[in-house]
């Protein structure tokens, strides 16, 4: 095999023929470029997806409610549902075990001053285990502690574009900043993986605001994260308990689906993750089929060189060159053309995604790239379909009775 | 050198087969200059494709070099044929992408010389048919005379026991026809068994005995003047 003859011979045979030698390896090359750039692709989306669901913990759940659209329990349709401070009690209450961290939350428009500059922003009234659910990261001072939530402080904790768009320069923790007319102190700038608008928000204990602006115990949302030890099934579950449950407490008829909306996080994370396994599957499937078709091209040709060279390869045998030698020859020249081929498509693949990559802007799709696995097996399969292109025209060649090749033209 | 008793060839053609060679006996010892003569359909050609150990036959024992030729495979047969044997072709046979000192060094890659001695060796033989200066040009750059001359020797290059031509001069002028029928002739002088196959009378005049083959038998087999005056 690495007998430097052998390779004269080959190197000698792919010169005198460079034309059908970059048609046979264009074949494969277009292979592994469709299939390491599918590839990369898939990549790219997955990691799109997963940077989308970052943002928040993958285990939470969210609660809302709504309007009943079934009568029940003595109630006619269309009552409007509204969740307390209490549901949260009742909840943390009842779901010890399951329940990792709970909050409640509103939200409410407001116009925040500081000294000449003003801003319209939303509020979110929420408890301290908020900032675990959202994943928010605080980048000075601290977020809502539970004094804060039992004295009803009023402070907050502000996004890092507040501070940029009222302070400046100047450093807020401690500052008084005005909230529709009433006055906070800043004990946190907080940013957060998401986006800009995350951190377009104010943070205010949620009693404080209760007592605020409404002087209610009432709630528009309920946030949760179960216990992250919890199976993909033990999460649907548990979700599916405490929807039934809450839909006691509020006698709602259990059949009616537009009075409480639940989103786990769980579902769509699952959902995420199996459409691009699948599309991983579907994207391998593909590119092993048109590197078939690369395959069987190099066959398909290498049996028609076999045939124009079958009065040459009589000669050799006419000359003493032995069936092994002929079968040598021809697969060694398949399984070159091949990997040498299959490699510049890789390499082009690779360059491309590098140029590329980086300037796609969207949120669906980041950082494309190659695994180190996928370039082994890609060189896996490009040695042994060479030399399964090889074999049958390298049979074919060693068969050839030297009488008839040397009578043919 | 060469032996044949009783030799039968014959060729499926459908239901029927076509008996080519009905029982030839020939003995061809060391050193003679040798030609089969015959028209196209006469079994002169299948004779030779035996002889050269291209094609096997049915029926009867063929020697080479004292030793019988059986059970031929493949690779049997392609390890005899680079010892024993070299050919020369009507149609001269050279690789089309090969130096005309590569075409002389190929039998000596397939009986494992190194590269060295390959090209030193293949020199030596193209100076002895006079084409030492052309040892780096294509086939295509060489005239049909000049190619025949190359075609020989790569036949000689292995030192072979007998050179085996098969109408050496059929895609060759007179003239150049001349000079490759003396090359022979200086080779079968050298101590070379020749064996050469034509259908044309002046060339089959040119060697020591002839042979002469119609419908698969020998009809008959003289010495020419030649050799009677050497």
């Amino acid at each position: 095999m690495f007998d430097r003859d052998i390779w004269a011979e080959i190197f000698h045979s792919i010169k005198k023929n460079k034309l059908r030698t970059f048609l046979t390896g264009f074949s494969v090359a277009w292979g592994i470029f469709i299939l390491v750039l599918l590839l990369a692709s898939v990549n790219g989306m997955k990691n799109g997806f997963t940077s989308q669901f970052n943002d928040d913990a993958t285990n939470s759940i969210s609660i809302w409610p709504s309007v009943t659209t079934m009568a029940y329990s003595g109630f006619e349709a269309n009552r409007v549902i509204q969740f307390t401070n209490r549901d949260i009690e009742y909840i943390k209450g009842n779901f010890k075990d399951e329940v990792e961290y709970i909050t409640p939350r509103f939200r409410k428009g407001v116009v925040a001053k500081y000294k000449k500059e003003t801003g319209s922003y939303q509020v979110r009234a929420v408890s301290p285990s908020h900032q675990y659910i959202e994943k928010t990261l605080i980048q000075s001072g601290r977020f809502l502690n539970d004094n804060d939530i039992n004295n009803k402080l009023k402070v907050v904790v502000i996004g890092r574009k507040i501070k940029e768009d009222l302070f400046e320069d100047e450093n807020p923790l401690g500052k008084t900043l005005i909230v529709n007319n009433s006055t906070f102190r800043v004990i946190g700038i907080f940013t957060d993986e998401g986006n800009d608008r995350e951190e377009r928000y104010l943070y205010i204990p949620v009693t404080t605001m209760q007592r605020l602006y409404s002087n209610t115990d009432d709630i528009s949302q309920i946030l949760l994260t179960y216990n992250p030890k919890y199976s993909f099934a033990e999460a649907i579950n548990f979700s599916e308990t405490l929807e039934i449950v809450l839909k006691r407490r509020h006698k709602i008829h259990p059949d009616d689906q537009g009075a409480i909306y639940l989103n786990n996080n769980a579902e769509g994370f699952s959902d995420v993750t199996n459409f691009t396994n699948m599309l991983n599957y579907i994207s391998v499937g593909v590119g092993l089929l048109i590197l078939l078709a690369g395959i069987i091209g190099i066959g398909n040709i290498l049996v028609f060189i076999i045939k124009e060279r079958t009065k040459e390869i009589g000669i050799r045998k006419a000359l003493g060159a032995r069936p092994a030698q002929i079968i040598n020859l021809v697969i060694l020249e398949s399984v070159f053309i091949t990997t040498i081929s299959g490699f510049g498509g890789m390499l082009f693949a690779m360059v491309l995604i590098g140029i590329v990559g980086p300037n796609i802007k969207s949120p669906a799709f980041a950082d494309p790239s190659v695994e180190l696995s996928t370039i082994i097996i890609a060189t896996v399969i490009l040695v042994v379909a060479g030399v399964l292109a090889g074999l049958i025209p390298a049979i074919k060649a060693a068969k050839v009775r030297p009488i008839v090749a040397l009578n043919s033209d | 050198m060469i032996k044949i008793e009783n030799l039968h060839k014959s060729y499926p053609m459908g239901k029927e087969s076509l008996h080519v060679l009905k029982g030839l006996n020939l003995h061809i010892k060391e050193g003679e200059f040798v030609s089969i003569m015959g028209s196209s359909g006469s079994g002169k050609s299948t004779l030779l494709n035996i002889v050269g150990l291209l094609d096997i036959h049915d029926e009867g024992n063929y020697y080479l070099n004292g030793q019988l030729i059986e059970e031929l495979d493949e690779k049997k047969a392609a390890v005899l044929r680079n010892k024993f044997l070299g050919f020369v072709f009507q149609s001269f046979n050279l690789i089309t992408y090969k130096t005309a000192l590569e075409n002389v060094a190929l039998p000596l890659y397939y009986k494992g010389v190194n590269r060295k001695e390959r090209q030193k060796i293949a020199l030596e033989y193209l100076d002895k048919v006079g084409l030492k200066d052309w040892a780096g040009h294509l086939p295509s750059e060489l005239s049909g005379g000049q190619k025949q001359r190359v075609a020989i020797a790569r036949a000689l290059v292995t030192q072979p026991k007998v050179v085996l031509a098969d109408e050496p001069t059929g895609a060759l002028d007179s003239t150049t026809s001349d000079s490759v029928m003396e090359l022979l002739k200086e080779i079968n002088r050298e101590g070379m068994t020749v064996f050469v196959i034509t259908h044309e009378e002046e060339i089959a005049e040119e060697t020591d005995r002839i042979v002469r083959l119609k419908d698969g038998v020998i009809i008959s087999d003289e010495l020419t003047n030649k050799k009677v005056t050497v």
